[in-house]
């Protein structure tokens, strides 16, 4: 039995059967047509289909040929000194014929001037976004951001340039002796920040690279502060938490990963970028126990040296840049995992 | 189970001229592993209107979908069984989808302009399938303007973009976009929910009079507005159909207890 | 009771006070660096910066000229590029490959592309396209701007796609419309001022690029725009400059990074606002 309208058409099952073909040859021309028109499209749609689908995987294709291009340049270097170029000091490419060249200078630059700059930017750039978000009033909060945002677009030449003629200086004229005068004959730290004051050094650089991420840092941070819902703070201070309390017990355990995931997207900007540290670092490949002497870093050295390389040399500062790139690589992907379980906690 | 009882003989019979446009059998569809449709088995008569009503989750906007393969557009959706249109099962994978969707029209829930101006709302679609002359272009936007009652509103400002129209005018809008490529079927998937009382009785009456030259099904919530507008009522619950009869023997004397329930208000 | 409270509201304070200051420190600073560029690159700023070509050494005239055209044709070429592919992959990523597994990954290594090391995509293009090609050219920094732009606008591009509400495709296929033109018709409609803010921001990011033009345009002291050879470009002139020992290029390299930050903020300013009519429309 069935329930199929109309009940009684099966009575009237001849009818029906004209009735149809009747509405179908009306019907017939129009669909031909459309039919027609349609076929146009049928090549122009799998076309574009086919263009973004392969725009798509060039972007992994992008990263295979860094990674490549990068190991084909670094082979000779990775050949000639193994695993030693990470724990060798000596970098003297003009020896002939065989130049001794070792990475552990730059390495040791990079990581230094790195974390000198997060232990700097974090806590200010964290300060920066919860007054951004709990303290600010309500009418400054837009335009402070806005401004925030907008210090992060500046090009990283600007900041090295500034560093170069502005802090640098500055720092090596006053604020450099402070520390030294103050840590003088203390072990360990005396000989960290051990004089003389110089204009160069890794110290300068870090405080620029530092100034640099701080508003890359602030805006994240305030990004990842916004995703706690209202209720959950309002909440908080209904019961009379104070605002700092608000921020150590609701929006911080609440967007810790958010949070550790934008900082390590910072520390991989900070690794990578050459323009903010170049001029101000000295390019110096020993490594010395003060911050204060000049140093530097994997990006530095290729910005400094490469125009002017050949052979090993270029093949060693290649070896270099796959470092970074491996090391930037981790850092990030770490950085995205971490942002990705937030985004995921925001949705459930 | 469900079947059986509808055929039985206090059953009404419809008018005796009506084939069925769309011949829906054995219909189940698929969201990943949970069955969403079961068994379904229903026609929609050319030149009625037939809606549809049940409780969300029922499963009457997703067979909506079905019937222009809309679901096609997202993965894990699957349909088995047949639907008949003109006697052709449009579930075969050789049909052409999109000459499908030409014959068969939807208007959806919430008004979907596209974002460009009212007249290129209209005719993107027709230029689609036609290559005409600008005066006929003309004539077949302010066709369908008409065909949607809304052409007095708009024809001093078809330059205007779709979006500046209010939500009614929006959804007259997408109902002459839709009528201007001149389908055989409408579906209406609660065209009037986003909409306030007065636009609401502009699109009934639209619908009322589009039914002389189209077969249309419409899925509401609104059971009023079921009563008002259509000749059969097909009420569905939890992807059963429950019931499936003309509207006027349906709301004074359903068959089946669940129907009665949801039509006086017991559930649902 | 009352110890406790005052107590928490002392270390309030504190917290408070430490938060204000940071924002004090910050802005400070930031508010330093564009004050001393205004106060540098002003000073230089004349008609000759854009008439007189980059002053040979030992020279006290010049201008920027050079590299003003240089940079832009580099940057164009570089967005023009990028930004076509960029978005064709990011239309991809969420329209047609959504529900992909693949798209998963893409979107992965793209969000990690988007912040690596400019100098590794500079290294990158000197292998792939400098030595094969035999000479640094203009050519070569665009295609190291383009690697840059690409990451930038697949994330935007995907971003506001998946911002165009769903029913809306629906409402196009209904139509019979096929998904290309679905797409290109009416989602990258529904989506343009979205869309051109990517591309946008994109641009400002690699306006200001130095590292990766080192060593892929290099630099030219004299006016060429003939993109198989090296083409002069403001970043790598303000980088030479800047270490130079004549005052009057460290001045010229003031008002070239003055001229530089001013387009970058420009062209952020245009986005912001662009993205800012979507959003109240």
């Amino acid at each position: 039995m069935n329930n199929r309208l109309p009940s009684d058409a099966r009575e009237t099952g001849a009818q029906m059967t004209d009735f149809a073909m009747q509405a179908s040859t009306t019907r017939e021309a129009p669909v031909a047509d459309r039919a027609q028109a349609l076929k146009q499209f049928a090549l122009s749609d799998k076309t574009f289909y086919w263009l973004t689908r392969v725009s798509a995987v060039s972007v992994l294709l992008l990263l295979g040929g860094i990674i490549i291009s990068l190991t084909v340049g670094a082979w000779p270097a990775i050949q000639h000194f193994g695993l030693s170029f990470l724990t060798t000091q000596r970098w003297a490419p003009q020896i002939e014929p065989a130049p001794i060249l070792g990475g552990l200078g730059p390495i040791y630059g990079t990581l230094v001037s790195s974390i000198i700059a997060m232990l700097i930017a974090v806590p200010v750039g964290l300060g920066i976004a919860i007054f951004l978000t709990e303290l600010c009033p309500a009418w400054l909060r837009r335009p402070f951001g806005i401004a925030i945002e907008l210090l992060a677009g500046i090009p990283s030449i600007i900041y090295g340039m500034w560093g170069f003629f502005v802090l640098a200086p500055f720092l090596a004229d006053h604020f450099q002796p402070l520390l030294i005068a103050t840590f003088e004959g203390v072990p360990v730290l005396g000989a960290i920040f051990g004089g003389p004051p110089s204009y160069l050094s890794l110290f300068n650089a870090s405080v620029v690279l530092a100034i640099m991420i701080l508003p890359f840092i602030t805006a994240i941070s305030r990004d990842v502060f916004m995703t706690v819902p209202p209720v959950l703070k309002e909440s908080a201070y209904g019961i009379g938490c104070t605002t700092w309390e608000v921020v150590r017990s609701v929006v911080i355990p609440y967007t810790r990963v958010g949070v550790i995931g934008g900082v390590m997207l910072a520390l991989g900007r900070a690794l990578g970028e050459t323009m903010a540290v170049t001029f101000i670092i000295g390019n110096s490949f020993r490594i010395q126990d003060s911050i204060f002497a000049p140093g530097t870093t994997i990006s530095a050295a290729i910005a400094s040296e490469f125009a002017e390389s050949g052979g090993l040399h270029q093949s060693a500062l290649f070896f270099l840049g796959l470092l970074l790139f491996v090391l930037t690589f981790f850092v990030l992907a770490c950085a995205r995992i971490m942002l990705m379980r937030l985004e995921r906690q925001k949705g459930t | 189970m469900t079947m059986v009882s509808v055929s039985s003989d206090n059953f009404q019979p419809v008018a005796t001229d009506s084939p069925v446009k769309v011949d829906i059998r054995n219909l189940d569809f698929f969201y990943g592993d949970s069955r969403a449709l079961k068994n379904i088995n229903l026609g929609l008569a050319p030149n009625r209107v037939t809606a549809f009503i049940g409780p969300s989750g029922c499963g009457k906007s997703t067979l909506l979908r079905v019937l222009n393969r809309m679901y096609d557009l997202y993965p894990n959706q699957r349909a088995a069984g047949e639907v008949l249109l003109d006697g052709r099962n449009i579930l075969d994978p050789q049909v052409d989808i999109n000459l499908l969707r030409a014959r068969v029209g939807m208007v959806f829930q919430k008004p979907t302009p596209f974002p460009m101006t009212i007249y290129d709302n209209i005719s993107f679609g027709i230029k689609l399938y036609e290559k005409l002359p600008k005066s006929e272009l003309d004539d077949r936007v302010e066709t369908a303007l008409k065909g949607a009652a809304l052409w007095k509103e708009v024809k001093d400002k078809l330059g205007a973009s779709g979006l500046s129209l209010s939500g009614g005018q929006q959804q007259r809008l997408c109902i002459a976009r839709t009528v201007a490529i001149r389908p055989e079927v409408i579906l209406f998937d609660e065209p009037c929910s986003a909409l306030d009382p007065i636009s609401t009785a502009k699109i009934e009456e639209l619908i009322d009079e589009l039914k002389t030259q189209y077969t249309i099904a419409i899925v509401t919530h609104n059971m009023q507005q079921a009563a008002r507008v259509s000749d059969f009522t097909a009420f569905m619950y939890l992807g059963d159909l429950i019931e499936f009869g003309e509207t006027s023997h349906m709301f004074t004397s359903p068959e089946k207890r669940e129907t009665q329930d949801y039509i006086t208000g017991r559930f649902g | 009771m009352n110890a406790i409270y005052s107590s928490r509201k002392r270390t309030n304070l504190i917290i408070r006070a430490l938060c204000f200051g940071a924002a004090a420190f910050g802005l400070s600073f930031l508010g330093l660096i564009l004050f001393t560029l205004f106060w540098n690159g002003l000073a230089g700023l004349g008609l000759s910066v854009f008439t007189q070509m980059t002053p040979p050494p030992g020279s006290n005239s010049g201008g920027l000229a050079n590299a003003l055209a240089g940079s832009l044709v580099i940057t164009i070429i570089g967005v023009a590029i990028g930004a076509p592919l960029g978005m064709l992959a990011g239309t991809y990523l969420a329209e047609y490959g959504r529900h992909e597994k693949l798209t998963t990954v893409i979107r992965f290594i793209n969000d990690i592309l988007l912040s690596a090391p400019s100098i590794v995509i500079g290294l990158f293009v000197y292998v792939a396209i400098v030595l094969p090609m035999g000479g640094f050219s203009g050519f070569a920094g665009s295609l190291a701007l383009a690697v840059i732009v690409i990451p930038v606008v697949v994330r935007t591009t995907e971003d506001m796609l998946l911002l165009v509400p769903n029913p809306l495709r629906e409402a196009a296929a209904a139509l019979g419309m096929p998904r290309s033109l679905v797409i290109k018709r009416v989602a990258y409609r529904a989506a343009r001022a979205g869309l051109i803010t990517g591309i946008l921001l994109a641009t400002a990011r690699v306006a200001g690029e130095t590292a990766p033009l080192l060593f892929t345009a290099l630099n030219n002291q004299f006016w060429n725009l003939d993109m198989t050879g090296t083409v002069a470009n403001l970043p790598v002139t303000i980088n030479n400059f800047v270490q130079s020992p004549y005052e009057f290029w460290r001045q010229l390299a003031w008002t070239g990074a003055l001229i530089i930050t001013l387009s970058v903020l420009a062209l952020n300013i245009v986005a912001r606002v662009l993205g800012r009519e979507r959003n109240t429309q």
